[in-house]
């Protein structure tokens, strides 16, 4: 564990330095760094909200001024102390959040984004236009912070606080990444689809982290309030929200750390240009904003995944950070239904697409502890199927029974609930995350410890037991040696295997599988052809989307052949190969 | 309000709407094309409507200088690079299009007074100079990373944005400018007064959103957009080249915008940061549009035209407010109605 | 990729950014908005520094300009720097009010001096041991927003409408106006809001022409001022139209063009510098100015915000003499005998009216600070 340890002298270096900043650096250097830490603490928001969840957000600045705002109107109204008021922004913010998160929310794609813009101008007009908040022209006199009889007034001892705040923030965000949930919000990235599969209740996750971004900026709103002593509208507006994704963006939006680099150099570049640009072209004109832009779009030309990865290349890579504990007592396990019985019945299953009907009143059943095939050739709906069985897509009319229950309705993460897992014909892997991660995404639904425990790393534990289990599918599935590789960087074979461990760690009692082996070599087959028949044995039921006939032929104990969303023919393997219709749809009237 | 104040309202709404739905369309067409979400486009809008307003007063625009320097940036870079390659017709081509062309227009602007030329003369030189400064853009801010994540083409956008709005401030300064009107014209209908140039600006932008459509059904380029913007990688195997596709997109763009701009400039005053909220108010059409529909795109900027004309007459402080809360609501149901399996 | 340039580069931004220049000379800050929203505003004022006097009393003044980008963050951020880096004995800033409230903290704890060049009266009232730094040269909107009323009664205005900015600056005026309004018993009929950017304020116009007011006034500055009154004028309005201070500059007559004659603003003696009569002593302090600005940057640009930074400077170089006595420039005896002499401030003529101080006054100005011009063929006309 030689790079990690390089990783910890690094950020102890780094806490030292910060410790003995004040003490060393000039004033004005303390006032920028206090600038910086404020920005940081709402940039890190974005890299949990935008770098790792996907989701884009302009109206961070908005965020930011709830905060400022609920404690500059009660401390100068109302009397109130700091420290209560900075519970009182919290809760504020929260609520604001949860209702606007709840509703914008929903919006995908691009409308997100200017949802977000939407409420960050609303927001920011709604400041200026209440009389009780000082409108356009804004509240002076806010109190400074006190802490017993030290007033926390300078920008040295106001300097304690912010970084204290933001390494807090910073660490509990990293741990929070490093876990369950963390998983489970880095998991949205690849879209909502794989994550709802492995039963990530995506609406939640991304309304958490929304909330948390919030709420770090609401923070950050708190200090500046009492280190500025003023408030209005200005520094809360849409521009200031842009800015914010800006430093996101610059110093690195999948990485925490990205937030304080983004942060410092937009803070400390503006000041050199301040400095400098006068210098040499005099003192008429501005060209402050033009250098500066141009500056930008250089740095995000070199470095378009930020400036953070760039310093990391300095110091040796740090290695993922989930690591298998061997001695972890292994997870609980589902009791699996007796071979041989009803594990899956369809019955009429249709899913039309306007005018298209991709599956046609198609029923079959697939059984405990036998595997059932599913072919037919391109655009039969096998993978339509799939999605209307697993709850991705549901279906437009008929009925899903899983395990005696009626699911078609159901949402996809609560089917996986049950028991059902799979994988899908376009991998679904996040590439830059490790194996060992992606499979233990698998398990999600078979831990339950919160994001609060996964930030105050009391989920330590569980979190062991996930990762043994994770470990334990990855060595079945014979990729122990590539088990703390990025997901990426694996051949698409290799990948599909990944799939079907991640499906495994669900601990599932049906397995969904679309072309499990396509991209496999030869040997590959074999021994993916093995594990399937180790698990049906173990009385997993499997249902199979697979175009290699032998492949097939040799594993499955009954075939379901469809052509044009309608079923085909149905049989065991020997009975489909001798099958006229079938000869003919996949030869194609051979004359 | 009575009808009179409701007409009235309506006209002032659709004459914004239909700047609006001009810029959404070219936001459309640029980010289908490229993926680029073009927040410089409103600074097409100033720029267009200040460089008419500095030749009609008869001074060398300052958008001028910008097209020189870019066009000599571009020749130094591309033209290079040819020389490496030992392509120097191609290289002879690079310099004389990106600088004996501007040189031309730059003498021409020196040689004959721009303010005593004709109306239309004077709306093309605008034209002239502030449109090559979109591809331009293109070739030196997105093209170098066209095949970035559309976060981090966002974000150079806002530098660009930025850069552009600097560069404003210091050719135009800070007061705005208007441009005399194309025509002086009023018609009544019913009680209300309807502004010739408004009606000239509705007109106009209903044409341009004609000739746009002409220019994707009939045109090879058109249909050469058009294919990129559906399946890039598929048009660039049929021989599309997406630096092409993207310069044309450009093109087209600071077309719109600079245009919008001249037709605006008569009826309102134009700041050098003017452009940002005109823009973002496209871009509110656009996104209703689904970053995909150039009809409902151009429905939902009217419709902001409208509210914001509505708004400012019942509660003008909370004007933005409105706006901006209402287009939630439109927002959800147009999510929910684009509702789709993610592509697999 | 190549990616090393950029960490050079990175270092060497870093280490730059640790020069900081050191001086012995009276050193004056100023943060002004330079960009942004109010740069109409700041930019004549950091035009009008580069023309100030260099040399008072023998002691030589530096300048050190800081643009804030019209933002209160960057106006206090440039004032820590002004006064940690720049060790400034004085500062001046910043245009708007929002930016010089947020200072008044800062310089308050270093016990520098500053001069605002913003109109809120919150600036100054009420004082305070804080405020007691903070003094500041424009004419109050309540001093300006009296005149109008004063000129209403005097025209027989009963019902008036208000259309302003949306910000500080329409605000402020909104709450001077309607208090002393009411006072004068002038009924407000219609109080709109726009935005300086905006394209349209055919809603805010219609709703006013229902309301039939007897006179409009327009709370905005420089040439968006204009958008409210053409588009007024262009539905038919007929009643007397008033604009602020804050719409003196050129601009404003270009823009506005004829559909601004006939209307009537406050503002300070400097825009009509040369229609004053000789007698008065501001004439010729104005004309001063006037000539010096529109030498170096046009005929016509003079502007009555660049004339604010110029009486901040006269008050300097009036009050910097008294405090040479008290202490060495870069001291705190030097900036308290700065404040204290500013503060002592008597009967100094600037090219916005005479300035007369006290310690519960840190304005100083009375009646003479304030004309009424009627804009006229295209230009400003005094009404006696």
């Amino acid at each position: 564990m030689k790079h990690a340890a390089h990783t910890t002298t690094v950020l102890l270096l780094f806490i030292t330095a910060l410790a003995l900043a004040p003490l060393l650096l000039p004033e004005f250097y303390i006032t920028l760094l206090n600038y910086i830490g404020l920005y940081a603490i709402v940039a890190l928001g974005l890299v949990l909200l935008t770098g790792v969840g996907g989701l884009t957000s302009f109206g961070q600045a908005a965020f930011v001024g709830l905060g400022a705002y609920t404690s500059a109107y009660l401390t100068t109204v109302h009397g109130v102390s700091p420290w209560l008021t900075l519970p009182a922004g919290l809760l504020a913010t929260a609520l604001i959040a949860l209702s606007i998160g709840i509703v914008t929310l929903r919006l995908s794609g691009h409308f997100l984004p200017l949802g977000t813009i939407a409420w960050g101008i609303s927001l920011y007009y709604l400041f200026g236009n209440l009389e009780a908040l000082g409108g356009h022209t804004g509240i002076s006199g806010i109190p400074s912070l006190q802490v017993l009889d030290l007033e926390i007034k300078s920008g040295r001892a106001f300097f304690y606080l912010i970084w204290v705040v933001l390494l807090v923030f910073v660490l509990a965000t990293r741990n929070l990444l490093d876990s369950r949930e963390g998983r489970a919000i880095r998991a949205l990235r690849g879209g909502s689809l794989m994550a709802e599969a492995m039963g990530v209740n995506t609406p939640r996750a991304k309304i958490v982290i929304f909330t948390i971004a919030a709420l770090y900026a609401s923070v950050s709103g708190w200090l500046y309030a009492h280190l500025q002593r003023f408030v209005n509208p200005t520094p809360f507006s849409l521009t200031q929200g842009i800015e914010y994704l800006f430093m996101g963006v610059v110093g690195g939006v999948a990485h925490v750390w990205g937030a304080i680099i983004g942060a410092g150099l937009i803070t400390i570049l503006k000041q050199w240009l301040q400095d400098w640009l006068p210098k040499l072209f005099g003192q008429s004109g501005n060209f402050e904003v033009i250098v500066f832009g141009l500056l930008m779009i250089f740095v995000l030309h070199r470095a378009r995944d930020g400036v953070w990865p760039i310093i990391t290349r300095w110091w040796p890579q740090r290695p993922t950070q989930a690591r298998v504990v061997v001695e972890a007592a292994p997870l609980a396990r589902r009791p699996m239904p007796k071979p041989g019985s009803l594990l899956l019945e369809i019955k009429d299953a249709t899913k039309r697409f306007g005018g298209l009907v991709a599956n046609e009143r198609v029923s079959f059943s697939v059984m405990a502890g036998e595997v059932m095939a599913l072919i037919g050739p391109n655009g039969a709906g096998k993978s339509t199927m799939f999605n209307g069985i697993s709850g991705v897509d549901p279906l437009t009319s008929g009925t899903v029974i899983f395990r005696g229950q009626r699911v078609e309705s159901l949402p996809a993460r609560d089917i996986a609930r049950l028991g059902m897992s799979r994988t899908f014909q376009h991998v679904r892997l996040l590439a830059g995350m490790s194996v060992i991660e992606n499979v233990a995404i698998g398990a999600h639904l078979r831990g339950n410890k919160s994001f609060i425990a996964a930030a105050c790393r009391t989920d330590r534990k569980e979190e062991a037991r996930l990762l043994r289990e994770a470990a334990a599918q990855i060595e079945r599935c014979g990729l122990a040696e590539q088990m703390y590789e990025a997901a990426g960087s694996l051949p698409l074979g290799k990948q599909r295997i990944v799939e079907i461990a991640r499906a495994l760690a669900a601990d599932p009692c049906l397995l969904l599988l679309d072309e499990p082996a396509a991209g496999l070599r030869y040997m590959e087959k074999q021994a993916l052809a093995d594990l399937l028949r180790r698990l049906r044995d173990e009385g997993i039921g499997i249902l199979l989307v697979e175009h290699d006939m032998d492949f097939v032929m040799g594993l499955a104990d009954r075939v379901l052949v469809m052509e044009f969303g309608r079923k085909l023919a149905a049989g065991l393997p020997e009975e489909i190969q001798r099958n006229p219709a079938v000869v003919e749809a996949y030869l194609g009237g051979v004359e | 309000m009575d009808m009179q104040i409701a007409l009235l309202l309506g006209q002032d709404g659709l004459t914004n709407g239909a700047i609006y739905a001009l810029l959404a369309l070219a936001l459309v067409l640029v980010f289908a094309v490229t993926r680029v979400i073009f927040i410089p486009q409103g600074e097409f809008v100033a720029f267009g409507a200040l460089t008419l307003v500095s030749l009609q007063a008869g001074k060398l625009p300052g958008t001028l200088w910008l097209l020189l320097a870019l066009g000599t940036l571009i020749a130094l870079i591309d033209g290079a690079l040819a020389l490496r390659n030992r392509q120097f017709r191609r290289g002879l081509w690079i310099v004389s299009v990106y600088c004996v062309l501007p040189l031309l227009l730059a003498g021409t602007l020196f040689a004959i007074p721009a303010a005593t030329l004709p109306l239309p003369l004077q709306v093309g030189l605008a034209l002239m100079l502030v449109v090559p400064l979109g591809p331009m853009i293109y070739r030196l801010a997105y093209q170098p990373i066209a095949e970035a994540s559309v976060l981090v083409l966002l974000i150079v956008s806002v530098a660009v944005h930025v850069t552009l709005m600097g560069i404003g401030l210091l050719f135009f300064g800070a007061e705005g400018s208007r441009t005399l009107p194309f025509s002086d014209v009023s018609f009544s209908l019913g009680d209300a007064l309807l502004q010739g140039q408004a009606v000239l600006v509705v007109v106009t932008s209903v044409l341009l959103i004609m000739a746009l459509y002409f220019f994707f059904e009939r045109t090879i380029y058109g249909k050469a957009l058009r294919a990129t913007a559906m399946n890039r990688t598929g048009a660039r195997l049929m021989g599309i080249s997406g630096t092409l596709a993207g310069m044309l997109s450009f093109t087209l763009a600071a077309t719109i915008g600079a245009f919008s701009g001249i037709l605006i400039s008569p009826i309102t005053t134009i700041y050098y940061d003017s452009g940002f909220l005109i823009g973002l108010k496209g871009f509110v059409g656009a996104i209703i549009g689904g970053l995909a529909s150039y009809p409902v795109a151009a429905a939902g900027a009217i419709l902001v035209g409208l509210l914001e004309s509505y708004s400012s007459f019942w509660a003008s402080a909370f004007k933005e407010v409105i706006v901006f809360t209402l287009i939630i609501p439109v927002l959800l149901w147009r999510s929910l109605k684009t509702h789709h399996v993610e592509e697999e | 990729m190549k990616r090393e340039p950029s960490i050079a580069w990175l270092l060497t931004m870093l280490t730059a950014a640790l020069a900081a220049p050191v001086h012995a000379d009276v050193n004056v800050g100023v943060t002004v908005s330079a960009t942004g929203p109010a740069a109409s505003l700041g930019i004549p004022e950091k035009n009008t520094l580069t023309l100030v006097p260099t040399t008072i009393a023998g002691q030589k003044i530096n300048y050190i300009i800081l643009d804030d980008a019209s933002d209160t963050t960057t106006a206090v951020k440039n004032t820590r720097k002004l006064i940690a880096e720049n060790k400034v004995d004085v500062i001046i800033g910043s245009t708007t009010t929002p930016n010089s409230l947020a200072m008044i903290d800062v310089v308050a704890e270093a016990q520098t001096p500053m001069i605002s060049m913003a109109a809120g009266t919150r600036i100054i009232e009420p004082m305070d041991a804080k405020r007691a730094w903070v003094f500041k040269v424009p004419q109050s909107d309540a001093q300006m927003a009296t005149a109008i009323v004063e000129h209403m009664t005097n025209n027989n205005v009963r019902t008036v409408a208000y259309v302003g900015f949306a910000n500080a600056y329409g605000e402020g005026w909104w709450n001077e106006f309607s208090k002393i309004a009411e006072v004068r018993k002038i009924q407000i009929v219609a109080n709109e809001r726009f935005n300086p950017t905006d394209t349209s304020v055919t809603g805010q116009a219609l709703k006013i022409l229902a309301a039939k007011p007897d006179a409009v006034l327009v709370g905005g500055s420089g040439t968006p001022a204009a958008l409210p009154q053409k588009a007024l004028k262009e539905k038919g309005y007929k009643g007397i139209m008033y604009q602020t201070h804050g719409a003196a500059n050129a601009d404003f007559l270009r823009v506005c063009g004829k559909d601004c004659d006939g209307t009537f603003m406050p503002t300070g003696p400097v825009l009509v510098a040369a229609q004053l009569p000789n007698s008065n002593p501001i004439k010729k302090v104005a004309l001063e100015y006037v000539n010096k600005y529109e030498a170096a940057y046009g005929k016509g640009s003079v502007s009555a915000f660049g004339a604010y930074a110029w009486d901040a400077t006269m008050l300097l170089g009036n009050a910097i003499p008294e405090a040479l006595k008290k202490g060495q420039p870069g001291t705190p005896e030097f900036r308290k005998g700065l404040r204290d002499a500013i503060e002592n401030t008597k009967n100094l003529t600037v090219t916005h009216g005479v300035f007369n101080m006290s310690p519960q006054d840190h304005l100083g100005f009375d009646q003479r600070a304030r004309v009424m011009v009627k804009i006229d063929g295209g230009g400003w006309k005094l009404v006696q």
